[in-house]
């Protein structure tokens, strides 16, 4: 089967589902490093795309389909790329939220130019027709075994994120997250423990990337623009920042009407989504995930 | 007789905020065990040379050395390896985290990653956050989080976190502030408990608290050390009296 047949194919939900575990991947990157540690990174779909060319060109370019091979590279350029940015931001004093928000916002804009004018990335086409991927020699055939591979990864690095954050490791994060000076009066180190955070998130972010190319046979320009980055944050400011599963559900939510609401109201369903983002930021900072606990805290305040 | 070696020591510090000089050729030291009481009015500087000591603020010129290692221009976290902890005038605890938490966020910090990470559940250094809860009469609110504490308890979650690591030096910024006369004096049980294993240096405006607390008082007016001596010598030196105590 082409890739171009993907799209066009018959099994449209199994697409829909797939991309939806992906992008939960890269939402739990920008949870662990925003949410948890409070890195306000919008250069996750930077290193999303970084992921997602360096798998489509290996693939494409050199016949590589091994989906160990795939991630394991993209894993090495997503994880170098981090650590440069990471080092560059976070080694010397302190800095604020809004730099690091603007660096991170830098890196997305110039990926996504670079795609789009490089032509060794393929332009604004992108790269087109990358093969169904391999495990042991043995090729996936259909979206539905693409499906379940993403869904066994996905669940993996779930399972992985949720221990981190539960170990003693994420108290750490958090501490740096709610006041990094006082964390580094008790002696943390903070700049390690950012920088271990903000590499760990550009693996996450680069193996979504590698899933996304695998799973849609196709990388664009757009996916390590700034709409996807800010889109990330988006998922994670509806949902909850601080809890895992809220940003998830936020995200699934979104990309589920997204399809169905491009199509009934093209032009109004992104000017729908910035007023629910200001909505959620004004009466609900702590996002949808929080409502259980307000109607909680609401009804001990009328029995006492 | 054993001889005290000298813990802190901080010489001829100067603190210039432009052409503001907020500390001025100042110098104190606290030896081993020793509590230590800087006293003087607001805006005097006593806040300005704690922050020096501490690493928030490096001073202008002069140089502070812990057991003989200069540490004038370290960072807050080698200060806090060197053995330094602090409780700052307004509790700077993590107020949405459990006591539990804030307490092991203290017992943790210099562990290393992998180490913190291999580690589950923060059920470790239980034992020693029960000790301490109990110590700081806490231990009936651990799961609470801390933002749900009164104002004096969350004065005395800091200073927990602060003794939780066994600092050979202990700063504590107005450690009684808001506090009722019950809870001044548990505290002070306290501050002279710590004072076992550490040098403590106690910043204050309120001269009656730590005149019986305090080994040695030094009094700080217009960014200068005017007096240095026992509680008693301070009471009585005339010149403390005239810019000081008169105005209390």
């Amino acid at each position: 089967m082409s890739p171009v047949l993907i799209f066009a194919g018959n099994d449209y939900l199994t697409q829909i589902v797939t991309r939806i575990l992906v992008y939960g991947i890269l939402v739990l990157s920008v949870e662990m490093s925003w949410g948890q540690t409070g890195i306000f990174t919008f250069g996750q779909a930077a290193l999303f795309g970084v992921g997602g060319y360096a798998t489509g060109l290996i693939a494409t370019k050199a016949n590589i389909t091994d989906i160990f091979i795939l991630i394991g590279l993209a894993l090495i350029i997503g994880i170098a790329i981090g650590m440069l940015i990471s080092l560059f931001l976070f080694s010397g004093r302190r800095v604020g939220e809004l730099y690091v928000a603007l660096v991170t916002l830098a890196l997305s804009y110039i990926c996504e130019r670079l795609a789009n004018s490089w032509t060794f990335l393929g332009s604004g086409n992108g790269v087109p027709g990358i093969p169904y991927p391999s495990i042991f020699g043995h090729s996936l055939g259909s979206n539905i075994q693409v499906f379940y591979l993403v869904l066994v990864i996905f669940i993996l690095l779930m399972l992985l994120c949720f221990y981190i954050v539960n170990s003693q490791f994420g108290l750490t994060m958090n501490a740096v997250r709610d006041d990094e000076e006082r964390a580094e009066f008790f002696g943390y180190k903070r700049p390690r423990v950012q920088i271990f955070t903000f590499i760990l998130c550009a693996a996450l972010a680069s193996i979504a990337g590698c899933l996304f190319a695998v799973s849609e046979g196709l990388v664009s320009p757009s996916m390590s623009g700034l709409a996807l980055s800010t889109t990330t944050v988006l998922w994670v400011v509806l949902g909850g920042r601080g809890t895992l599963f809220g940003p998830l559900i936020a995200m699934a939510v979104l990309q589920i009407f997204n399809t169905e609401m491009q199509n009934v109201l093209p032009s109004l369903w992104p000017i729908l989504i910035g007023i629910m983002l200001l909505l959620t930021m004004v009466f609900l900072p702590k996002g949808l995930s929080s409502i259980p606990n307000i109607i909680k805290s609401k009804r001990e305040v009328k029995t006492l | 007789m054993s001889v005290k070696r000298n813990l802190l020591e901080v010489k001829n510090v100067t603190k210039k905020f432009g052409s503001l000089i907020a500390v001025n050729n100042a110098s104190l030291h606290i030896s081993e065990n020793e509590i230590l009481g800087l006293l003087g009015p607001n805006g005097s500087g006593k806040s300005t040379m704690l922050h020096a000591i501490c690493g928030r603020n490096l001073p202008t010129s002069g140089e502070i050395t812990l057991f003989d290692q200069e540490i004038t221009m370290k960072n807050p976290t080698a200060r806090a390896a060197a053995g330094m902890a602090i409780k700052f005038q307004l509790a700077r605890i993590y107020l949405d985290k459990t006591v539990r938490e804030n307490i092991l966020i203290s017992l943790q910090a210099k562990e290393s990653f992998f180490k913190q990470i291999r580690s589950a559940t923060l059920k470790k250094h239980e034992e020693k956050i029960r000790e301490l809860a109990t110590e700081f009469q806490l231990i009936d609110y651990l799961h609470l989080p801390a933002k749900q504490l009164s104002h004096g308890q969350q004065q005395w979650l800091e200073i927990s976190m602060a003794v939780a690591v066994n600092p050979v030096l202990l700063l504590l910024d107005e450690p009684t502030a808001g506090m009722s006369p019950a809870e001044r004096k548990e505290t002070a049980v306290l501050i002279k408990k710590a004072s076992q294993h550490a040098g403590i240096l106690i910043v204050e405006h309120d001269l009656d608290f730590i005149k019986e607390l305090c080994d040695r008082i030094s009094v700080m007016h217009y960014g200068e050390i005017v007096a240095s001596g026992t509680p008693q010598e301070i009471e009585s030196n005339p010149k403390v009296r005239e810019v000081y105590l008169t105005r209390v």
